[in-house]
């Protein structure tokens, strides 16, 4: 039975809309991220979960109950925000203790689940300090232990990683998913960021204008994305757009500025207008003659940029306009600005869309 | 223990909530605001009273100019204010020195002196009165400017406090970054910080105004001395004087006079709230044109240095000086005392500030919990205007107003206590919401919505979260609602003539030229008031200390 | 275009130093990063430079000049924060001729300018607006064009990206460089992240408590690390203790893992006995049918490859990548794991311990 379902709910503020008829449902233990851009909607979700929102229309259930009309505290939903919002008046065992304590659990009951989970967060030689002594990482830690000793069996993240510094996050995104997984709850996890959506998730949800536009595993997102925003938002994607000339069961053939180019296969009927992405790590250069052959078209390394575990090649092609190519950082010392090189992908790994009524340009806004 | 559980478990129902937070804005509405303006709609019940005063040449006059003194007092004083508060405000917020703590204390000092209190002192200070053996500037003052001087005393803190408080919500990153690009510091300050500062200016000025606008006790008492109080009059003064003879405020005339003074005093003091809120918020400076020259002249060298100088020279000449001037008495010999109505008047006064106080908080705090989250609502911008209606008015005319409100329904000289205290409520509440809203604003909302996440019910969110986290600003709150309570005298006397608090014991000693035992009484006043606000500190500062 | 000097710089706030004893420069046209965790004085040092705040010690030339006192409204630096502070009561055309407008340059230079900066970070259509009806991203843009507007040569960037979305950070960091390159404009960058600091940056400026820790080009600091510390914070790595084995004439050495398994390395002067840690990144270590024994913890999608988190036989960590279309292992499953021995780098063994070297906070 799944553990959370929202059921068609709607939510304005005012003239915004926040949620518009969104539906989600997810399952007993599950670690699912929402994504999406600022304003998107994503925080507003989570707090119909939990009922710090009331949605306007549609119902939410937990655990197969209706919980619509209940109220926060006997929902069992436990949040934590990206201010972390420790009781600042408190110290780091009192702030943890809260939760036991309210709900009237035993002393030595409390006691126990205390010291247990500031073990598990690595913290309790902290325990008599307050929370305004501690630096942004373990402030972060203490506010899961203090979600996580409140037994609460459903665990909502909003941004739970946004005020730390990008090394930082790294460590602690493996943590958070470790911890929500030893102790068996279901975790929500509201985040902008592509990259800790794809390292943590069992599933995304990616959200847009108040509504979900893809649901599924990291692989499925990135790999096959229902629109052309999931194809640049998740992970960059080179994006063109031309008219399908054959469509058949083994590829989608485009033309685009004269130059023809292959995708998977798809409904699209010859003639359509078309877009084509292809993520920057599935495109494919070389330098070799026999292979600038058998590329899609050619064009000219304008920078190569050295960005760690990737290197990122920028080539300008002319009339497609500037095409990137992501590579392993061994290449990096095979592609230098000014190189000729030949273009080309699998055409497995690129997706083709109708053009969006809107228009592409308003459809690929990150903001 | 089963009330509080009983307690929580209510507060799980949003019907509750609701019932509780309607129930203290019906509180707000009927006890404070509706009594506060009733006085307007005697202008229609008795206009044959008001038709007399308007027929009396002599009257009118008196009225009118006397309203007209009161108003452009209240302008000066505060265009004095912002002038002078606006370099102390950057003092305070910009800089950091050795003993801007001390600074900080000395600025609130005035607050705690009853302005009947400063009203002695600082009459003493400026000039030499007949009676007074302390020997002062002796510098031969109109009323008007006395009346200026000892205005500015106590307005001057209200302001440098606004000013701060928006300053500090201005980034100061906007300077730096003007600075970056090229503008000198008074440039950066002229086109970046100062268009920025229009909401703090406009609530400033109005809060100034107003408190000039309804001071009665000092005014009444430096104008006695001066014996000047039959002659020149402002619209407080002059209902102060009319209440001091039972023969004239019973009069019809006089009490048409009153009717009118009040009613033309509430309501341009709420339109000029609204058109200065208006005018601030639409203003804007024209010039574009920027002399580099003469901006970097004015940032660099001394002038900066003289500007420092020139505010802290003002601050103690004209602030503290004068305040702290009634002292001397100390070198006096003891006066004969009659003690006994001393002790009764303190009583009476704690008495009347600890009810008000008390009941300030216990109305306050629903309002200021869904002000402070209901910003941007409608209902909310709507209470946070009214809840500063009490503040506007001139509590002279407020208490006018409440007598006649309570006095329709019966309530004769025998309630005239409750009643004070009920004038005491109206004018504090409004001080101590403010701060709440303030501190509870600065606290993150997320705190309490975690804690209900938690398993928390709301009444324990707020409870055990958010009040023990609010803790020190309601007493910061309190104490301010306490201290202007002890010092009130107008809203006291145009309610009743039987309630004698400390000021109006004050009063009448000056009033019969006992110089020497009224101060002796102010610096009793003074000296409890410092006790309490210290053994406050303490208090808190203990508990602060320990959660640190 | 400015050449940018620091001398024995230190900035100190009663006992603490914010910044100890730097000594820096900044070639014309570079584009250098600060990089470092919070609280490691990178602010600190680009606000000595801009002349926000005086240092206690040290001078700052720029072109040769000493510019340690005079201030900020003469030094023509460029600043951009990373509250974006574009002044909310002007328009954005108005944000743009600030600069010119403060030095009195006449209306024509400020219409100009401003149309010019717009222009150049594709906002002109939109000069009437005010800053709050732009998103985060075209706000900092906008932020960009007025510190350009100044005619400044030289451009300090606190944390510009770290208050935007992850995805609107990748997007804008190119955006920035190909527009300061355009200019030729020397550039200190300011950042936390070090993806964003090895994608934007000419040289890259590690900072610690206060101190440079290091400082290189992107690519060297990446393959040749000169402390543990910077070996994990720019860039992941498996860290593992252990001590030299053997070590031939020519530098070629060996380690031995905790359990005893032994591997070579890149060649180093350490003498048998020493103990160390050997730092590997994970797209160097690949599955093999002999070699560490590893058992499979998790298994991470990142896209283009899948990161594998293994626990060897000497209670190490080590992780290491799957590319996308390759079979990836089941977590419980066994491997056997090699390195590129050209890119295991050694360092001697902290004293503090490898948690204390490498502690972020």
């Amino acid at each position: 039975m799944p553990e959370i379902v929202l059921d068609n709910v709607s939510k304005k503020f005012g003239e915004t809309v926040a949620a518009d008829g969104l539906s989600l449902s997810i399952k007993d233990g599950e670690y699912v991220c929402i994504l999406g851009p600022t304003g998107a909607g994503k925080t507003t979700c989570m707090r119909m979960i939990c009922g710090l929102t009331q949605p306007d229309s549609g119902r939410v259930y937990l655990d197969g109950k209706d919980v619509t009309d209940d109220p926060v505290d006997t929902r069992n939903a436990t949040m934590l925000t990206q201010s972390y919002a420790l009781f600042p008046h408190m110290t780091v065992y009192d702030n943890v203790r809260f939760a036991p304590q309210i709900k009237g659990w035993a002393p030595e009951d409390i006691k126990q689940v205390v010291r247990s989970t500031l073990h598990m967060v690595h913290l309790e030689q902290k325990a008599e300090w307050m929370p305004a002594q501690l630096s942004g990482g373990q402030q972060q830690r203490i506010a899961l232990a203090r979600a996580l000793a409140s037994g609460s069996k459903v665990l909502l993240l909003d941004e739970p990683l946004r005020a730390l510094d990008a090394r930082l996050r790294i460590n602690l995104r493996k943590e958070l998913r470790t911890m929500a997984k030893q102790m068996g709850v279901t975790c929500i996890h509201v985040t902008h960021d592509q990259d800790e959506a794809l390292a943590v998730a069992d599933r995304i949800a990616i959200i847009r204008d108040g509504r979900i536009i893809q649901f599924g595993t990291p692989s499925e997102v990135f790999d096959d994305p229902a629109t052309p925003f999931v194809a640049t938002f998740v992970g960059r994607s080179n994006i063109l757009t031309g008219k399908v000339v054959r469509s058949d069961g083994e590829s989608t053939a485009i033309d685009v500025a004269g130059t023809v180019l292959l995708a998977r296969p798809s409904p699209m009927e010859v003639g359509e207008e078309a877009v084509l992405a292809v993520k920057i790590g599935f495109t494919r250069i070389s330098k070799k003659q026999e292979e600038i052959d058998a590329a899609y078209f050619t064009g000219t390394i304008d920078r190569v940029l050295y960005e760690g575990v990737t290197i990122t090649v920028e080539i300008n092609a002319g009339g497609l306009g500037l095409i990137s190519s992501k590579l392993p950082n061994r290449k990096f010392d095979d592609y230098h600005a000014g190189d000729i090189v030949g273009v080309s992908w699998a055409p497995s790994k690129a997706s083709v869309f109708r053009v969006p009524p809107e228009g592409l340009e308003k459809e690929l806004k990150l903001e | 223990m089963s009330l509080l559980k009983r307690i929580d478990d209510l507060s799980d129902n949003r019907k509750v909530r609701s019932g509780w937070f309607v129930f203290a804005c019906l509180v707000f509405i009927l006890v404070i605001v509706v009594p506060s303006i009733f006085v307007v709609t005697n202008l229609f019940t008795d206009w044959e009273l008001v038709d007399l005063v308007l027929n009396n040449e002599g009257i009118k006059d008196t009225v009118l100019s006397a309203v007209f003194n009161s108003f452009s007092i209240a302008f000066i004083v505060t265009i004095i204010d912002i002038l002078v508060g606006l370099p102390m405000a950057w003092i305070m917020v910009r800089k950091n020195f050795h003993g801007k703590r001390w600074l900080d204390t000395l600025l609130d000092m005035p607050l705690a002196f009853p302005t009947a209190v400063l009203g002695i002192s600082v009459v003493m200070f400026w000039i030499s009165p007949d009676g007074i053996s302390i020997p002062g500037l002796g510098l031969s003052l109109s009323p008007y400017m006395m009346v200026i001087l000892l205005h500015i005393i106590f307005t001057y803190p209200y302001m440098v406090r606004s000013l701060s408080a928006i300053l500090e919500q201005i980034d100061p990153n906007f300077e730096t970054a003007g600075m970056t690009l090229g503008a000198s510091r008074w440039t950066a300050v002229r086109t970046i910080t100062l268009p920025l500062f229009r909401a703090g200016l406009a609530t400033g000025f109005v809060l100034c105004f107003a408190r000039s606008l309804s001071e009665t006790g000092g005014t009444y008492i430096a104008l006695t001395m001066m014996g000047v109080q039959t002659s020149f009059f402002t619209g407080p003064s002059f209902i102060s004087f009319l209440k001091s003879d039972e023969s004239l405020y019973t009069s019809d005339e006089m009490m048409g006079a009153q009717i009118l003074i009040s009613v033309v005093m509430i309501v341009l003091a709420l339109v000029l709230m609204f058109v200065v809120r208006k005018f601030i918020a639409k203003f804007r400076i024209p010039y574009q044109k920027v002399w580099p020259q003469i901006g970097r002249k004015v940032s660099q060298g001394g002038l900066p240095k003289l500007k420092d100088g020139i505010t802290i020279a003002f601050l103690i000449v004209i602030v503290l000086l004068p305040s702290f001037y009634i002292f001397m008495y100390l070198t006096e010999p003891m006066p004969q005392m009659d003690y006994g109505t001393l002790l009764t008047s303190i009583a009476i006064s704690f008495g009347v500030a600890g009810v008000a106080v008390l009941v300030d908080i216990a109305i306050g705090v629903p309002m200021a919990l869904y002000i402070a989250r209901h910003k941007n609502g409608k209902l909310g911008q709507i209470l946070d205007n009214l809840v500063n209606v009490p503040l506007i008015i001139p509590t002279t005319a407020l208490g006018f107003s409440l007598s006649l409100f309570w006095g329709g329904f019966g309530l004769d000289s025998s309630f005239d206590l409750l009643l004070v205290i009920f004038g005491h409520i109206s004018f504090t509440y409004p001080l101590v919401v403010r701060n709440l809203i303030g501190a509870i604003e600065e606290v993150d909302p997320s705190c309490e919505e975690i804690a209900m996440t938690l398993g928390a019910k709301p009444f324990q969110a707020f409870s055990k979260v958010l009040f023990p986290i609010i803790n020190s600003a309601v007493i910061a709150g309190s104490i301010l609602a306490f201290t202007r309570s002890l010092g009130e005298t107008g809203a006291t006397t145009s309610i009743s003539q039987n309630v004698n608090t400390v000021p109006i014991y004050i009063t009448h000693l000056v009033e019969d030229g006992l110089y020497t035992e009224a101060a002796m009484c102010s610096i009793v006043l003074i000296a409890l008031c410092f006790i309490l606000m210290f053994g406050i500190r303490v208090v808190t500062g203990r508990r602060s200390k320990r959660d640190a | 275009m400015v050449r940018i000097k620091l001398e024995h710089i230190s900035m100190r706030f009663g006992d603490f130093y914010a910044v100890r004893d730097i000594n820096l420069e900044i070639n014309s046209g570079e584009y250098v990063t600060i990089l470092g965790p919070s609280g490691c004085g990178k602010t600190s040092l680009i606000k000595v430079i801009s002349g926000i705040w005086t240092p206690t010690e040290g001078k700052v030339y720029f072109d040769g000049l000493d510019v340690t006192k005079v201030p900020m409204e003469d030094r023509d630096v460029g600043y951009v924060f990373q509250n974006i502070a574009l002044f909310p009561h002007m328009t954005l055309k108005e944000n743009v001729a600030y600069s010119p407008r403060v030095k009195d340059q006449g209306e024509e230079a400020m219409e100009s300018l401003s149309t010019e900066y717009l222009q150049l970070v594709n906002m002109l259509a939109r000069a009437g607006m005010y800053p709050r009806e732009l998103s985060g991203g075209e706000q900092q843009k906008v932020a960009i064009a007025r510190a350009l507007a100044s005619g400044s040569k030289m451009l300090m960037l606190d944390e510009p990206l770290s208050a935007l979305d992850a995805r609107v950070r990748m997007e804008l960091r190119y955006e920035i460089r190909r527009l300061v390159k355009k200019l030729g404009i020397t550039v200190l960058h300011v950042t936390h992240d070090q993806e964003e600091a090895m994608s934007v940056s000419d040289r890259i400026v590690l900072m610690r408590y206060g101190t440079i820790a290091e400082a290189g080009s992107p690519l060297d600091i990446y393959r040749k690390p000169s402390s543990v510390f910077a070996a994990n914070f720019i860039g992941e790595t498996n860290l593992m203790e252990c001590t030299v084995s053997d070590r031939s004439k020519s530098g070629k050495t060996k380690v031995k893992l905790r359990g005893g398994r032994e591997i070579r390395t890149s060649k180093t002067n350490f003498s048998v006995g020493d103990p160390v840690v050997i730092s590997v990144r994970p797209e160097h270590v690949y599955p093999a049918i002999d070699g560490l024994e590893a058992e499979v913890q998790s298994i991470v999608f990142m896209g283009t490859y899948w990161r594998v988190r293994t626990l060897a036989e000497s209670r190490d960590y080590v992780e290491y990548n799957v590319p996308a279309d390759e079979e990836v292992p089941e977590v419980g499953d066994t491997v056997h794991l090699v390195f590129n021995k050209k890119a295991v780098v050694v360092f001697a063994r902290p004293q503090g311990g490898i948690e204390e070297e490498i502690r972020l906070e």
